[in-house]
Formats: structure tokens, C-alpha cells, sequence
């Protein structure tokens, strides 16, 4: 369960405070639910699974996580640029105390993301889409209650959107789901409830289906 | 359910593998530049003030004169310079909730004082086969003045690392006042051609404290000035290092926060 309770934010910038993206945002995500965020561009997405994902603070209010959540997936976030993937990877396993299993983690790892030689390239010469890939075979290496991903199938090719379809599909027994997307069958095919995102507020619904068509109700006006 | 000092014990272990690979292997032959920088500069040095030197410490080989002081310096300027920049450098990393900005920066102060050791001891050796009187008189007291040189660094460097978080220029700042350091510390000169008038101005500078309890513990036979104190370095480790940890602690949430 994860409880965000009146948050407000802002982000700094060189100018002073910018303005509020999140206004008063309370959500109570259940467990073992796969939530869909949708919203306009801007609208707070990204910045509520940031929050959600504890990389980031509030300005205001507070977010309680009563589970094991993943940090965001998506984006090329968490990977050193100047590192291969392996050492990538082997760092992230080290920090998640796996120093005993590290060689099994990371076989895992390299045949999930299926980077071939690649994996022992720095990550900056990496696409987008195949660091998509060790990000997302990175957090499916540790159990999480909650998986949180932005975007992360956004930038891969078909074979690799089947292979995250079919590794939502099995987590989502055992595990909570968290996503942003903007492909409205991405979010219909792994999402149950919804999170409509607007003018800094959030409202859920229970239904996916009920959050999208709110929100193309609010695209129209 | 992992308890929190196994879990910051852990990332310390990780961070540390991950930026010694980053340093060692980022560019071609990292590792031999890391020995080159402080030989060439230990000769260019030489070359430059060798003969003025020799007759201002004219009972000590200057070689080693210039060896003590540059390795002392660099050693607080590099440590204090590369935790500077720890937090930014490894901002990346911070997407991990375990990784706190801190524990980037103690990290590489570790880091630093590993390559220091190497890069001393291979200096060391060096000018040893070169017939110079390498083992020092007093090794405990050389071992303090580095160990203080190296924690001073520390303090200046955490400090540095919160300010330049909060206020970017005041790295820059920060930076730009720790290279007229270089000259005011007494490296390539012994702080006996200071004017007695101008030592207790001198002395203000921590670092030529622990850079004369270094050459005093090396040389039987070095004089310095009198108002050089380890009390007074160690002072300011303590005042620099707790303040730095402290600011640690109260911007903790502006660290992490965009």
C-alpha cells in the first residue's frame, strides 16, 4: 500500500521557485493493483511516480510507502554513462545486498536485455531503447511489491514490447504495478485502475477505462 | 529485512568499486596518469627552484623537500576538490533511494586516500632507487601530518559539496581560493623566508601546519618556524568536518530534492 497524502510540489530552478506542478494530491494505491497514469504533457506524471518512487521530495505533504517499491524505470535514470552495462548492473545488485547470488542476478540480467556484446559497453553509447531494456531487466532482477515504470516500453522495438508485456503480465500475481504511458492500449492491456492527473490534482478510478475516457472528455472541452 | 548500517555498508562497498573503475579505467591509461601528474610536477619544480632551494634548506635535499609539501597539498587540495563535485557526479546513482548524497562523497574521500597511498608509495620507491634517504626519522608523526592534511581535505570538501548544491558559484568560489593555496602553504619554499613579521599571518593557512609536521617528522635535521602547531590543524578538522556533516544533515531533503 502506498499513501500519498496532500502533496504539493515545485521544482527549483535558477529563477526561483517555479510553479506548482502537484496540488494537494492525495491517492491511496491498494495493493497488488496496476494503477495507469494519464494526464496532458506536464501535467505531474513523471514527477508523481518520483515522489511515489522516493527520488524525490515533496515541497509539501508527505508520501508513506508500506511495501517495497522499485525506483522508476524509464528514461535512462539510475545507469552511469561512463560504465558498461555489467558494471551497471553489478552495482545495482551490490546495493540491493545481492553480493552472494551476483553471478545469477546477473545472468539474469544479460538474457533478459539481450544486449549480446553490448552488455559490456559503456552506456553511453547506448540507444534509447537498449538502455529501455537493462532497465527494466535491472529491476525485474530484485522482488519489489511495486514496479514503477515511465514510459520504460515507450522506446522499444516489438520483440522487446512482447517480452515486457509477457513479464508485466506474470508480475502482476505476485506484484502492484505502477505506470505511466501514453499508448491508450498499453495502459488498457496492464492496468485495472487509474489515475487521472489534471490542473494538479489527481483523481482515481477505479476502472482504466473510466480514467481515459474522463480524461479525452477534458482534451475536448 | 536488512538493518540500515548493513544497507549504507553495502552502497559504501558498491560506490567505491563503481568510482574506482570510473577513475582508474574512464580514460586511456587512467591509472598511469594518476603517477605521471605528480612526477612531473615534482621535476618540473626541481628544474625551476632547485638552485634557489638548495641554498634556503641547504641541510636537507630539496628533492624530497618538494616531494613532502607536494604530496601534503595535493593531498588535501585533490581530496577537498574531488568530494566537491561528488554529489553531481554521481547524481545518477541518487535515483537508488539506498544511495544518499553523503555517502558519494565519504566514498570518494576513501578513494582518495587509497591512490594517495599508492601514488606516495611508488613515489617513494622511485627516488629510493635513486639513492635518496627516503625513510623518515619520525614515521608515526609523517603518518599524522598526511592523515590530518587528508581529513582537513574532508571537511573543506563536504562543506564545499552542500554549498555548491545550495549555491552553485560558491563552488566555483571555492575552487578559485584553494589555487593561491598552492603558493601560500609553503611548498616549493621552506615558511622560514616569511618575515617574522608576516608568520602568524602565514600560520593561518591550516595546511602549511600539517605540511611542516610532515617535513618535521621526515628531516632530523629541518627547522621551522615557531607557532606551527598539530592542535591547530586538528582544530580545524574538527570544526570543518563536523560542520560539514552537520550541513549534511540539515539540507539532507534539499540534497535529494530538484
Amino acid at each position: 500500500m502506498i499513501i500519498v497524502e496532500d502533496v504539493y510540489k515545485r521544482y527549483r530552478s535558477e529563477h526561483g521557485m517555479g510553479k506548482w506542478v502537484l496540488q494537494g494530491v492525495s491517492i491511496t494505491i491498494p495493493p497488488k493493483v496496476n494503477v495507469g497514469l494519464v494526464g496532458r504533457n506536464g501535467a505531474g506524471k513523471s514527477t508523481l511516480l518520483r515522489l511515489i518512487g522516493g527520488i524525490d521530495v515533496p515541497t509539501r505533504g508527505r508520501v508513506e510507502r508500506r511495501c517495497s517499491v522499485s525506483w522508476p524505470m524509464g528514461f535512462g535514470g539510475g545507469l552511469a554513462a561512463s560504465l558498461t552495462g555489467r558494471q551497471n548492473a553489478k552495482f545495482v545488485c551490490r546495493i540491493h545486498g545481492h553480493d552472494d547470488d551476483l553471478q545469477d542476478r546477473l545472468r539474469y540480467i544479460e538474457d533478459f536485455a539481450e544486449l549480446g556484446e553490448s552488455f559490456d559497453e559503456p552506456i553511453k553509447t547506448y540507444s534509447s531503447g537498449m538502455k529501455s531494456r537493462l532497465q527494466f531487466g535491472l529491476s525485474l532482477a530484485f522482488d519489489f511489491d511495486v514496479y514503477i515504470s515511465d514510459e520504460i516500453t515507450a522506446t522499444g522495438d516489438a520483440a522487446f514490447k512482447d517480452k515486457a508485456a509477457a513479464a508485466f503480465k506474470s508480475l502482476s500475481d505476485r506484484a502492484g504495478l505502477i505506470m505511466v504511458s501514453h499508448g491508450e492500449g498499453t495502459l488498457k492491456e496492464f492496468c485495472k485502475a487509474g489515475i487521472l492527473l489534471h490542473e494538479g490534482r489527481a483523481y482515481w478510478f477505479d476502472s482504466i477505462n473510466e480514467a481515459l475516457t474522463e480524461y479525452k472528455k477534458g482534451l475536448s472541452r | 529485512m536488512r538493518t540500515s548500517s548493513l544497507i549504507a555498508w553495502t552502497v559504501w562497498k558498491a560506490l567505491f568499486l563503481r568510482e574506482a573503475v570510473a577513475r582508474l579505467s574512464a580514460k586511456r591509461a587512467a591509472w598511469l596518469w594518476l603517477l605521471l601528474e605528480p612526477v612531473v610536477h615534482l621535476v618540473f619544480l626541481i628544474v625551476l627552484f632547485g638552485f634557489v632551494l638548495q641554498k634556503l634548506v641547504s641541510n636537507i635535499d630539496m628533492g624530497l623537500f618538494i616531494t613532502t609539501g607536494l604530496l601534503g597539498f595535493g593531498l588535501a587540495r585533490n581530496t577537498a576538490m574531488r568530494i566537491k563535485d561528488a554529489i553531481t557526479a554521481n547524481d545518477t546513482l541518487l535515483t537508488y533511494r539506498q544511495v544518499l548524497p553523503v555517502d558519494t562523497v565519504l566514498v570518494r574521500a576513501a578513494l582518495e586516500a587509497l591512490l594517495f597511498t599508492v601514488t606516495a608509495l611508488c613515489l617513494f620507491t622511485g627516488l629510493g632507487l635513486l639513492e635518496y634517504q627516503v625513510f623518515p626519522h619520525n614515521f608515526l608523526q609523517v603518518m599524522l601530518g598526511f592523515t590530518a592534511l587528508w581529513l582537513a581535505g574532508i571537511g573543506l570538501g563536504l562543506i564545499l559539496s552542500v554549498a555548491s548544491q545550495l549555491i552553485p558559484e560558491s563552488g566555483k568560489v571555492g575552487g578559485m581560493l584553494l589555487t593561491p593555496m598552492y603558493f601560500l602553504s609553503g611548498v616549493m619554499y621552506p615558511p622560514s623566508v616569511i618575515p617574522p613579521a608576516y608568520q602568524s599571518w602565514f600560520l593561518v593557512n591550516p595546511f602549511v601546519h600539517g605540511i611542516e609536521t610532515v617535513r618535521t617528522g621526515f628531516f632530523p635535521q629541518y627547522h621551522t618556524i615557531p607557532g606551527v602547531s598539530m592542535g591547530y590543524l586538528l582544530g580545524f578538522v574538527i570544526f570543518t568536518v563536523c560542520l560539514g556533516l552537520a550541513l549534511h544533515v540539515r539540507f539532507a531533503t534539499r540534497l535529494v530534492a530538484k
